[in-house]
């Protein structure tokens, strides 16, 4: 017998656009072992997906498939769609990003799952129902009799994927997909749910086939990773030997572009990859790596394929090290040196917040924001950190005056700002300025480059003259990197990292003293994150602008921040200098959460602390603390009965907390 | 606009469509001056005359007026018509919807349960009344009538897509820098939802010609001696045994424009689907 579950062999798939024919999966063959697990890992537009649902042959009717994926020595792309059935779900199944799109909302959970055994193992409902309730036991769901009652929204999402996995499992299939099933949770929660794929893995023997953008989640599911860049497999090998020697320049700079844990921005400058991931017409030949490389040579294109590096170690390229070009991953650039600003008064806040409250509808209350206090020194970055939903993006709305307070005051220099837009002067308007998630929709499709920067000169800065406004607004894209040719381009023909350093220069052109950025990497491909996080560092170094930086993501958080508050469930959990946060975080939630941060180096894996339970519900108002229901370290009754007192470290550091230092 | 005809290669049926509207368009600028016989010619010699018979391409009618002529002269007045109110009732469809969603609240409420109101009564039931009441059927005041009839339509069209706009973050992000409502909505918002309003007015010009038909067949339409493709029907019926070209090319002129006019209509909603 032979020893792979899996072979895919010369793989091309080819998608026919309106834009002509592409390619999104090139030559790719890959061999997957009995009770293996491999992990692809690539950023956005690599092939990743497409590669598998070619093995699940989900492929829309534009896709043209050429060569061989043999599972069990059989090739799927010659069995007919009835044989397919047979296989999909049964001896393959997928996993997919998110979870409340892959069940249905209207049934409910037990009667999904029981589906599957039926269809596929002709089981009878009362065996169905068993083998549910086996599978949602082996995903350490607490009560599966009762999850099987209720229907997907009454879950919380990470339940949700545990649900999806379970239902994967529960034919027992020899392969599993999992596409980037993390990606759309919370940290914490992703931790609790690689934990138990990894179990899973050892404990079923199944073979496993892993996607996702993230290096430190594979590091936590597979032993071998693949690096998959614009539809081809550029390096593949064991983690650890890809992690310590990657062999290939697009391996290198992903796993260097990754602000890791420790990474400051006063030590080191994040890495970066020129440029973003095309397309790739058929015809074109080559290393498809090569337009965004450092180590380009002229063999890149005539000697470009697959070479054996070691053991099970395979690269198509092996320049990562080459000394004829001068090494720019090697050198560690330092960040340009803080100047320190004459007018810098470190005792006077620039911004104050007080007793803050947001209280959403009239009927049904939600209480998103419950009294938190904090300040922003001029000229620092403060950082909030926090799951979904823990108000963090409510607060930076508020400052930024997209709705006002229901309760508290926003105090800005010497004026009360606790009010909406349609209050606030032209002043107001122009020192506190937003920068949204996602680019896309922040920038308006219609408008040129030039109008959407322009017309916030025109509005907030009184630039009315156009020509001196054009030259103005050139010299604001060139601190952003974009040249004047973007003057003329629509939102739409940028790719998402150039569209954000639009939203950067339109928010700069008018000089704020506090910009409010609200997630704004979170829907970047990590190379392109790298660049903008090195963007607004130095940016701010440049103007001494003060950010208020609001991300779920604790790596970056660590990067760039001066202060990090961390929030939990409308509250502030911890506050304090980065450093002391970081490495003497007292709060447990902290934690937790820094527990939960996926390591990027295999060698340093730590244990984590995992949360059980879901936010405390949002519409009630909490006495306790809200962390008491997840907290690993509770101390008793009083955490229920008693908020938390502030419990105050150093001068800039505190946490609420029972538990004393 | 490249995208446009690159969809259009693929669709015969788009073609077909977009072939008649232009005959139409033709046929009413144009048509009148190569046809040897006026609309209101009375050929007393020749009347029912059939199709070809003594040089009337497609027959007389029982006064011995030319079918072609009345046609070709009818296409004139009805694409007027059904072209200014497909114009009025988008733009007035625009202004009612968009300051309704836009502000939202009572103002809203009280929009959403007027238009309610007018929807309940059938467009053309409600044009009857109207044009009965007045006693005018001027191509101005038909025009103004069945544009009153389709608001409703559009306006809760404009109010849709402006409601999934007005989430957007560009609309904070102007929000923010001060920028007033006006402003918002119609220079903001507003290229962001010709998307659907266009194929919304393209429906319309397809219902408003069967609007200004039905009127017409019904006797309150456009007055004689204007001729107008419905009047012509319902003229024509009692000589529907003896010449049925009488009715049926009137007839056909009618379904054939509609139906042009709704692939079009379809067609150009799927190409601006994709430029999204």
């Amino acid at each position: 017998m032979n020893d792979n579950i899996l072979e895919i062999e010369n793989l091309h798939v080819r998608f026919s656009t309106f834009d002509g024919l592409f390619s999104a999966v090139n030559n790719v063959s890959l061999n997957l072992g009995y009770n293996e697990s491999i992990g692809i890992i690539g950023e956005s537009g690599c092939g990743k997906s497409t590669l598998a649902f070619t093995v699940m042959r989900y492929l829309a009717t534009n896709a043209q498939v050429e060569g061989a994926i043999r599972f069990k020595g059989i090739n799927l792309l010659e069995n007919s769609e009835k044989e397919m059935e047979s296989v999909r779900g049964n001896r393959i199944a997928m996993v997919f990003q998110n979870p409340y799109s892959s069940l249905n909302p209207s049934l409910t959970i037990g009667f999904q799952l029981d589906e599957v055994g039926m269809h596929h193992q002709k089981l009878s409902k009362s065996q169905a129902r068993k083998a549910t309730i086996e599978a949602l036991e082996m995903m350490n769901l607490g009560d599966p009799k009762g999850i099987v009652r209720r229907y997907p929204h009454q879950v919380s999402g990470g339940i949700q994927q545990r649900i999806c996995i379970a239902m994967a499992l529960l034919c027992k299939p020899d392969l599993m997909i999992l596409d980037e099933p993390t990606t759309a949770l919370d940290v914490t929660t992703e931790a609790v749910i690689l934990d138990s794929i990894a179990e899973l893995r050892d404990t079923l023997k199944m073979s496993m086939i892993y996607i996702s953008h993230d290096i430190g989640v594979i590091n936590k599911v597979s032993e071998n990773i693949v690096v998959m860049y614009s539809g081809e497999i550029v390096e593949s090998g064991p983690k650890k030997q890809i992690f310590e020697n990657p062999v290939h320049p697009y391996t290198r700079a992903l796993i260097n572009c990754m602000p890791r844990g420790g990474v400051v921005k006063e030590k080191t400058k994040l890495n970066t990859i020129a440029g973003y991931v095309k397309r790739r017409g058929v015809d074109e030949g080559g290393c498809p790596f090569a337009d965004r490389c450092d180590k380009k040579n002229d063999t890149c294109i005539s000697k470009y394929g697959t070479k054996k590096i070691g053991e099970h170690h395979y690269a198509a390229c092996d320049r990562a090290y080459a000394e004829d070009i001068p090494d720019k991953l090697k050198v560690r650039i330092t960040p340009i040196a803080r100047k320190k600003d004459p007018d810098f008064d470190s005792e006077r806040d620039l911004l104050k917040v007080e007793d803050l409250h947001k209280i959403y509808g009239n009927k049904r209350k939600v209480y998103a924001v419950n009294g938190i206090e904090f300040s922003v020194k001029p000229h620092s970055i403060l950082g909030i950190v926090g799951e979904s939903g823990c108000g963090k993006s409510t607060t930076g709305h508020m400052i930024s005056g997209l709705f006002p307070p229901s309760k508290g005051r926003i105090i800005f220099g010497d004026t009360d700002i606790s009010i909406g837009w349609n209050k606030r002067d032209k002043e107001t308007l122009k020192n506190i300025q937003l920068i949204f998630q996602n680019p896309g929709r922040s920038l308006n499709p219609s408008h040129t480059v030039e109008k959407i920067i322009g017309r916030t000169m025109q509005k907030l800065a009184n630039i009315n003259n156009a020509k001196e406004r054009r030259e103005k607004i050139i010299d604001i894209l060139r601190k952003v990197d974009l040249g004047k040719e973007y003057l003329e381009k629509k939102p739409r023909q940028l790719s998402g990292g150039e569209q954000q350093r639009v939203a950067i220069a339109r928010s700069l052109s008018i000089s704020p003293s506090l910009i409010v950025c609200d997630e704004p990497t979170s829907a970047l491909d990590v190379s392109v994150q790298a660049s903008v996080l090195n963007l607004l560092n130095d940016l701010q170094v440049d103007t001494h602008v003060a950010y208020l930086f609001i991300s779920h993501d604790l790596n970056v958080i660590n990067y760039l921040s001066d202060y990090i508050m961390v929030m939990y469930a409308g509250k502030i959990a911890e506050y304090g200098k980065r450093d002391e946060v970081m490495e003497n975080s007292h709060h447990p939630y902290t934690e937790a959460l820094l527990s939960a941060v996926p390591e990027v180096d295999p060698t340093k894996q730590k244990d984590i602390i995992e949360l059980e339970g879901m936010l405390p519900d949002p519409a009630k108002k909490i006495k306790g603390c809200p962390f008491a229901g997840r907290c690993h370290k509770q101390v008793g009754e009083i955490c229920v009965k008693e908020y938390p007192p502030m419990v105050q470290l150093t001068e800039d550091h505190y946490y609420f907390c029972h538990i004393k230092p | 606009m490249k995208y446009f005809f690159y969809q259009l290669k693929k669709s015969p049926l788009a073609m077909v469509g977009i072939a008649i509207i232009v005959f139409w368009l033709i046929a009413a600028f144009a048509g009148p001056s190569m046809i040897s016989f006026t609309h209101t010619e009375m050929d007393s010699m020749n009347q029912m005359a059939a199709p070809g018979e003594y040089g009337h391409v497609l027959g007389t009618d029982s006064l011995g007026r030319d079918i072609l002529s009345r046609i070709v002269y009818g296409s004139r007045s009805i694409l007027t018509v059904a072209l200014l109110t497909s114009i009025f009732s988008t733009v007035v469809g625009i202004l009612l919807g968009f300051s309704a969603g836009y502000f939202g609240g009572r103002l809203d409420t009280a929009f959403l349960r007027g238009m309610d109101i007018l929807m309940a009564i059938p467009p053309l039931v409600l044009s009857m009344v109207i044009l009965g009441i007045l006693g005018d059927s001027s191509i101005a005041s038909l025009t103004i009538i069945v544009s009153i009839a389709f608001v409703p339509a559009t306006a809760r069209v404009s109010r849709g897509v402006l409601l999934t706009e007005k989430s957007q973050e560009y609309v904070s992000a102007a929000r923010i820098r001060g920028e007033n409502h006006l402003y918002i909505m119609f220079v903001e918002i507003l290229p962001n939802t010709m998307g659907p309003i266009i194929v919304e007015a393209t429906a319309r010009f397809a219902y408003s010609i069967m609007m200004v038909a039905s009127l017409g067949f019904l006797g309150v339409g456009l007055q004689p001696p204007t001729p107008d493709w419905g009047m012509m029907v319902i003229e024509n019926k009692p000589i529907i045994a003896q010449a049925p070209w009488a009715v049926l090319f009137p007839a056909l002129a009618i379904a054939s424009l509609v139906i042009a006019i709704s692939i079009f209509s379809d067609f150009v909603s799927k190409v601006l689907i994709h430029e999204r």
